[in-house]
């Protein structure tokens, strides 16, 4: 999803990048507040098993591939969407600067979709289903919902952008993403999630906590 | 040793997986956005969209080393897996700063 220069005007590309700055600030207050050597190494895991798996791209038929963005992934293990804003926009960077991997003027917009509404949708929809269902559905649920709202998004920008024509936009994107947010998201958030819950339940602790705190409540 | 170093160690070797099996792994087909702009906009168009240069040229482009196919590409993506791990520390080191 990662729009390249050329979709879009320099002039809109650089609205989003104003947009996407004082969401970046507030997600390295988030790591100024929050980080600490204990954390400082799951940080870093993540942004480079992210970056890592956004190299895969899995076939979903129709002619197209798709990968994991992994911001809803990092909220929940680091318990704030801050956090998948931070590693993602670590990790456009580097994809922009030195992979060629979506463009340095829209990358602005690469941050806000990718970054910011993948991860605050993901990780807000898994807060809200995980007292009702379990931690993996809610998860499953929440990435899916995190990637489908942010190629929704992305279509409105190229629109808005004189590049996509609206409706034909968010009907292309809708349906590729729809899938990709099963396979590519949904299911890898989901067993990463279960494996860091078996290696290290300490770590998702809090999550556990919650989730007997609602079952009690 | 801080107990979370191991967590890293591990995420690092996952990560290195991928990195080496991704350029075997990858599907080659389009991504969802590529595709649908392949779809939606008009060919023309779309071929002087997709040909146009970046705003900024970069070293590695599409995860490649020039010249060095699977082995470059392989490279490539293991470079900006250590290379995030080291950012991504460092920024958690320097946000405390």
């Amino acid at each position: 999803m990662h729009i390249p220069d050329s979709f879009m005007p320099l002039s809109q590309a650089l609205i989003y990048w104003a947009i996407a700055i004082p969401f970046i600030i507030m997600s390295l207050r988030w790591a100024r507040k929050e980080m600490d050597d204990m954390k400082n190494p799951i940080l870093a895991a993540l942004a480079a098993g992210i970056f890592a798996i956004q190299a895969l791209n899995i076939p979903i038929g129709m002619g197209t591939s798709g990968h994991m963005v992994g911001a809803t992934l990092v909220a929940i293990v680091l318990g704030s969407p801050w956090a998948g804003l931070l590693v993602l926009t670590l990790v456009l960077i580097v994809q922009g600067f030195v992979f060629g991997d979506g463009g340095v003027t829209v990358m602005g917009a690469n941050i806000i979709n990718m970054g910011l509404i993948s991860g605050f949708v993901g990780y807000y929809t898994f807060v809200g289903l995980k007292k009702r269902v379990s931690m993996s559905i809610a998860a499953f649920v929440g990435a899916w919902l995190g990637l489908f709202v942010s190629s929704l998004a992305t279509a409105v920008e190229l629109w808005l952008a004189g590049t996509f024509p609206l409706v034909p936009g968010l009907m292309a994107m809708g349906t590729f993403h729809f899938i990709i947010g099963i396979v590519g998201e949904g299911l890898i958030t989901t067993i990463a999630l279960s494996a860091i819950a078996r290696s290290r339940p300490d770590l998702l602790s809090d999550i556990v906590k919650d989730i007997h705190g609602g079952a009690e409540a | 040793m801080n107990p979370n170093m191991k967590f890293l160690l591990v995420g690092l070797a996952i990560a290195i997986v991928i990195s080496v099996a991704a350029p075997f792994l990858a599907s080659p087909d389009p991504d969802g956005l590529e595709s649908a702009a392949g779809n939606i906009i008009e060919e023309s168009e779309f071929a002087e969209l997709e040909e146009s240069e970046p705003a900024v040229q970069s070293p590695m482009p599409d995860y490649s080393i020039e010249g060095m196919g699977k082995s470059g590409e392989i490279l490539a993506i293991t470079i900006g897996s250590i290379a995030m791990l080291l950012i991504a520390y460092g920024i958690g080191k320097a946000a405390k700063i």
